[in-house]
């Protein structure tokens, strides 16, 4: 609400009065609290710079108090004069924040008249301000019911509704408040920002002209207006507009201290031509202002992409090798000028003749930029055979020499292709062995030091992992620990082996070793907590977590912080451990993430029109608009469906009862111990609240305590009356966001078939068959929506005989379906993908649902999978083709769906051979076994222990720290 | 190879996170949106070779002082890249920006007192000195060195503090742009 009541007459106030009000109540709160804590450096820095501010806007001659409220003629025309100049007191205690003062006026007016309707509207936007909600909606609609024909009392209706992030509303009072005052430039500009927060283009285009036409000699308004047209699809009108805006200014304009707004409203008049088409007119336009573009760099790439679009290939060839002796570490470059060079192709595909001029060309470039890593990297994609391994091996050399350890993950997108991973695999053995023989690399006679040794098997740890075959990257990582105890990042490495190899205790006691090793860096602390997070260890992971937060309320630092991989992590444990409160509670906090995120744009539709950063400020509207695409957001709609699909599907009163009823008494009894301390915090939080809710507003009125939490731990969620209508919530998003997602119509298929919307049931299977239709999961859902809508007995109602019609026209359109019953169709499902282990899983189980009496038959057909011998060629041991998570899948199919617990078992045996890392099959080497280091029962630090705090001392045996001191020696 | 180059609005979520996986002073997205949008050339992002952002640089230009300067509010380089230098690269790129768009007379940070790799890559690599030292400055009680690198052919400004200068400072120092003001808590820290 900061400066709402904005100067009209003058632009600078307006930013002066915002700034100052912001400020002023920042370095207010934030010292009350730091005067508590004795944090009086801080306090001092930004009271002083409150005052700064404070003295510039009062040097400011042309500043007083006037708003368009107190400046408006008509405004209390129809008080006395004492009433009159109290009201310009509620006005003035409202914008200095002086509520009770305010509050004392509007009394005294109401006293003599009490049903003035602007009066009551002020004194409810007051009370607005001091957190009684109910109060100020209600005074503030008697306001306009009492005069209805005051613009004043509209505007502040408006400025209610848009204090709740209600724009809809707020858009409709501004309407009518302009109905009024056609042309009051506050509530314009007012409406002007809220259409362009509700993206009503085309409201904004017109409101925006309607500032320009009362305004024209503000910069602003012209700016504004072209922006509002670029908005709404006309980059070429916009171009106009800032054409029109160049013909009022002088010759020597920019003044000094305006060349940076001048530079980008060039450079964003340049973008708009170029987004038009215009290439030519673009460049032109962008060579006679050079002079005047003080960003040179944007200049340079404008230049190079305006020449390439122009065919221009020389000039912008010689363009991008100036960019590159500027910074050789942007690929963007050596994109750009392959492009040049006609030597670029989006799969990587080259013909022989290509690949020796690229060859070529990053020889000439290596030798020009000595220090650029890039001109080695580049060239590993596209050379072949024999050339690559001698590339590669020249590039890994010295990166070993050095000890990177991000080289693995550099280069792991080499093994996507079918040969490089083999001959990585034997260069880097032949390099093992050499060093460990000779002490060199192979054919040379430079001494290596040792750690070389050290990180090369670190490579190849990291190379048995990817390769999946965790016994031998094991067995490195742990020669590499072995030969130095303290170098942090093996103990990291080894429990991301551990993860994969299924066992999630001992990944997270690894994770916990290496965080003990350096307790000051937050981020092996981070990755510690992801750790104890997937081994289901909350409390553990929150009280690690929060030793790096700030002081005071600490778990909810996290969560201001808008930390969602927490979120996340935490939810995703929460729903494993069958707690569906808490787990909804963690994703929905991404979720209120992501709308404050796409709130917080709100501000900037003013501030960058001042700011001139039109290019940034477009591209910053075009994120919002995709915002609930990024990866965070997709996974959290995801699994609150999840969540909500649960509690459909299991009833609210014996959810609990059933996970009660699986558990042991040991555990059934900490449970409710547990439970019972909840209880007990959650009634003292309680208590709090209402402590809290009495002492928010303080003698200035200001609000200075946040507001408790009123379900910490998501009950209230669960308790939810319907679960698919929720999930129907989230669902729209993903579609909207994620449509090329499987995921999303997975989902939409299992909430729909819920709801018995089989229309839109089945526009997620046919999404499914179109995004992969030999997808498992695909499959299953075919097969399960038409036995599921063909079962059902003969139409009656109008509804029914309508669905039943489309399906019955749509079903040939099924390529699948022509001609064939489902178990026909399930058949040759099988004969397309007979060797792959999810395809027979998918088979197995959809026989069983179509004829239940095919149940040993079912079963045969997974136990009679083969789990295939892929990796032959090293000595040390062999790669299969299964993964760990598939067999887990097979095994709950087994044990849950096909009922039978004998075959589970078999099954689990087997795998336990295969993945003899596994808790979950409890394999020979997983933490379950009792003689396993990192069983739980044999551990000191067992889940709620207070880990050691990242600021003491670290602590390191003597050994330990000779070993260290030798290290650093070393490398 | 790390890919160095400016950021741009869609890799600001990865800033965040990165920033909040490496560094104990965090911020939420709209500090982040207030720099992009004030000072679009000050952001860089190192970003592997799988298109992963694994360093930032988060810059901005102080428009208080008399003298026109930027100031690095928040530098970081994930663990698992460390010895590519690239936290150096970074720093340099959002340095050259700052003296050629807004001729900066210097730059300025906050670093911990502890953290010495830190002050080792500013002093030495980069060539900062400590300006002053700010008692208690971190929220647990650290000291901070307030440390200032001036820029080529500025050396001489160095005690020249509420003297005018000549330079083409547009938003930097202009008289009336005063931003949406944020918390003076930027600190500038690399994870160790």
């Amino acid at each position: 609400m900061n400066g709402f009541f904005r100067v009209s007459s003058d632009q600078t106030c307006l930013i002066l009065l915002a700034a100052y009000e912001e400020l002023k109540t920042l370095a207010y709160s934030v010292c009350s609290v730091r005067v508590e804590k004795g944090r009086f450096r801080k306090c001092r820095l930004l009271c002083s710079a409150a005052r700064r501010v404070e003295k510039r806007i009062v040097r400011h001659s042309f500043f007083f108090v006037a708003s368009s409220l107190s400046k408006s003629k008509k405004m209390g025309a129809s008080l006395p004069t004492k009433e009159a100049n109290l009201f310009k007191l509620i006005v003035k205690s409202y914008e200095t924040k002086q509520y009770k003062k305010g509050l004392k006026a509007a009394d005294a007016i109401l006293k003599k008249f009490p049903s003035h309707g602007e009066t009551l509207s002020m004194k409810g936007l007051t009370l607005n301000c001091m957190d009684r909600k109910t109060e100020a909606y209600e005074l503030v609609r008697l306001g306009v019911k009492n005069d209805i024909k005051s613009h004043v009392c509209w505007h502040v209706l408006g400025l209610l509704y848009r204090s709740d992030r209600e724009y809809r509303e707020a858009i409709k009072c501004y309407r009518n408040a302009l109905r009024i005052e056609p042309d009051n430039l506050e509530i314009l500009r007012d409406l002007s920002l809220l259409q362009a927060q509700m993206r009503d283009l085309s409201g904004f285009v017109e409101t925006r002209q309607q500032l320009l036409t009362l305004k024209p000699n503000h910069r602003m308004n012209w700016i504004g207006f072209a922006v509002s047209q670029h908005l709404n699809s006309n980059a070429s009108k916009a171009v106009e507009i800032l054409e029109a805006f160049e013909g009022t200014l002088e010759d020597d304009y920019p003044p000094e201290n305006e060349l940076c707004e001048h530079t980008e409203m060039i450079l964003y008049k340049v973008s708009l031509l170029e987004e038009s088409g215009a290439f030519d007119k673009a460049l032109e336009e962008l060579h006679r202002k050079e002079s005047k573009i003080v960003d040179k760099l944007s200049y340079k790439e404008q230049e190079v992409s305006l020449l390439s679009k122009l065919g221009r290939l020389e000039e912008a060839k010689k363009l991008y090798r100036v960019l590159l002796s500027i910074n050789p570490d942007n690929y963007r470059y050596y994109e750009g000028l392959q492009k040049c060079l006609e030597l670029y192709s989006e799969n990587g595909q080259y013909s022989s003749d290509q690949m020796e001029k690229l060859n070529a060309l990053y020889q000439s470039l290596s030798e020009q930029y000595t220090r650029s890593s890039a001109v080695k990297r580049i060239p590993l994609d596209f050379l072949q055979d024999e050339s690559f391994k001698k590339a590669v091996g020249k590039y890994i050399k010295p990166l070993l020499t050095k000890g990177v350890p991000s080289l693995f993950s550099d280069i792991s997108s080499l093994y996507d292709h079918p040969r490089k991973p083999d001959i990585l695999e034997q260069l880097l053995i032949e390099m093992e062995n050499s060093i460990r023989t000779t002490g060199s690399y192979p054919g040379s006679d430079v001494k290596e030091p040792p750690s070389t040794l050290l990180w090369t098997l670190f490579f190849l740890a990291q190379h048995y992992d990817k390769r999946g075959q965790y016994d031998v990257a094991l067995g490195k990582i742990d020669e590499a620990i072995a030969h130095t105890p303290t170098v942090i990042d093996l103990y990291s490495v080894k429990s991301r082996i551990m993860k994969h190899a299924g066992d999630l205790t001992a990944a997270a006691a690894l994770a916990d070793e290496a965080r003990c090793m350096d307790l000051a860096d937050r981020y092996i602390n981070s990755e510690c907590v992801k750790r104890m997070l997937q081994a289901n260890q909350v409390a553990l992971a929150e009280k690690t977590a929060v030793l790096f937060t700030k002081e005071g309320d600490q778990i909810n630092n996290l969560h201001d912080m808008q930390c969602m991989w927490y979120d996340l992590a935490s939810g995703d444990s929460y729903f494993r451990q069958g707690d569906l409160g808490r787990a909804l509670k963690k994703f929905l906090a991404v979720e209120k993430h992501y709308s404050d995120i796409h709130e917080d744009q709100f501000d900037f539709h003013s501030y960058c029109l001042r700011k001139m950063t039109l290019r940034s400020y477009v591209d910053m509207l075009k994120f919002q608009d995709r915002l609930h695409s990024f990866p965070y957001f997709h996974k959290a709609a995801v699994k609150a469906i999840r969540c909500y699909l649960k509690l459909h599907d299991s009833p609210k009163s014996t959810a609990e009862e059933d996970e009660m009823s699986k558990l042991a008494p040991a555990q059934k009894k900490k449970i409710k111990k547990q439970k019972k301390a909840e209880a007990r915090a959650k009634k003292e939080a309680e208590g709090k609240s209402e402590e809290s809710t009495a002492s928010v507003v303080s003698k200035s009125g200001k609000r200075n305590v946040k507001p408790v939490d009123p379900d910490p731990h998501g009950e209230k969620l669960i308790q939810v009356e319907e679960p698919m209508a929720e999930a129907s919530k989230y669902l729209r998003l993903l579609q909207k966001y994620s449509p090329n997602s499987l995921e999303t119509h997975l989902l939409s298929f299992e909430v729909n078939m819920r709801k018995q919307k089989f229309l839109l049931a089945f526009q997620a299977v046919k999404q499914l068959l179109k995004l992969d239709a030999e997808n498992p999961d695909s499959h299953r859902s075919l097969v399960k929506f038409f036995l599921k809508t063909g079962s059902t007995s003969a139409p009656t109602t109008e509804a029914e005989k309508l669905r039943w019609s489309v399906l019955e026209a749509e079903r040939p359109s099924i390529s699948q379906l022509q001609n064939k019953s489902l178990v026909e169709a399930n058949k040759e499902f099988l004969a397309r993908h007979e060797v792959s282990l999810v395809h027979r899983a998918a088979y197995a189980e959809m026989l069983y649902l179509l004829d239940p009496s095919k149940k040993t038959e079912s079963i045969k057909i997974i136990e009679d999978s083969t789990n295939k011998v892929v990796q032959l060629n090293g000595a040390l041991g062999l790669a299969r083709e299964w993964k760990l998570k598939d067999c887990i899948a097979v095994h709950k199919l087994l044990d849950t769906v096909l009922l039978d617990s004998e075959a589970a078992s078999r099954w689990k045996a087997r795998c336990a051979e295969y993945f003899p890392c596994s808790t979950y099959f409890e394999g020979k080497r997983s933490s379950v076994m009792p003689d396993s280091v990192y069983n739980s029962s044999r551990k000191s630090n067992e889940n709620g222990d207070t880990p050691s705090h990242p600021m003491g001392q670290t602590e390191l045996s003597d050994g330990q720290l000779e070993a260290l001191k030798s290290l650093s020696a070393s490398t | 190879m790390v890919c160095i180059r400016r950021a741009t609005v869609d890799d600001l979520l990865a800033m965040q996170a990165c920033n909040l996986m490496c560094l104990p002073e965090n911020y939420q997205m709209k500090y982040y949106l207030y720099h992009i949008l004030s000072w679009p050339q000050l952001l860089y992002v190192a970003e592997d070779y799988n298109g992963r952002i694994v360093g930032y640089v988060l810059a901005k230009m102080d428009e208080e002082s008399n003298e026109c300067h930027g100031h690095i509010t928040s530098l970081a380089v994930l663990r698992t890249h460390r010895k590519l230098g690239l936290a150096t690269k970074l720093m340099t790129a959002a340095q050259a920006a700052m003296e050629q768009v807004y001729e900066a007379e210097y730059v300025s940070l906050h670093v911990r007192r502890s953290n010495r790799a830190a002050f080792h890559l500013y002093t030495e690599t980069l060539g900062y000195k400590i300006h002053d030292v700010e008692a208690k400055y971190y929220a647990d009680g650290e000291d901070a060195y307030d440390m200032r690198k001036y820029f080529k052919g500025k050396q001489n400004h160095q005690h020249s503090h509420g003297h005018h200068h000549h330079h083409h400072g547009g938003g930097c120092c202009s008289g009336d742009a005063v931003e949406t003001t944020q918390p003076e808590d930027a600190k500038a820290t690399t994870s160790k």
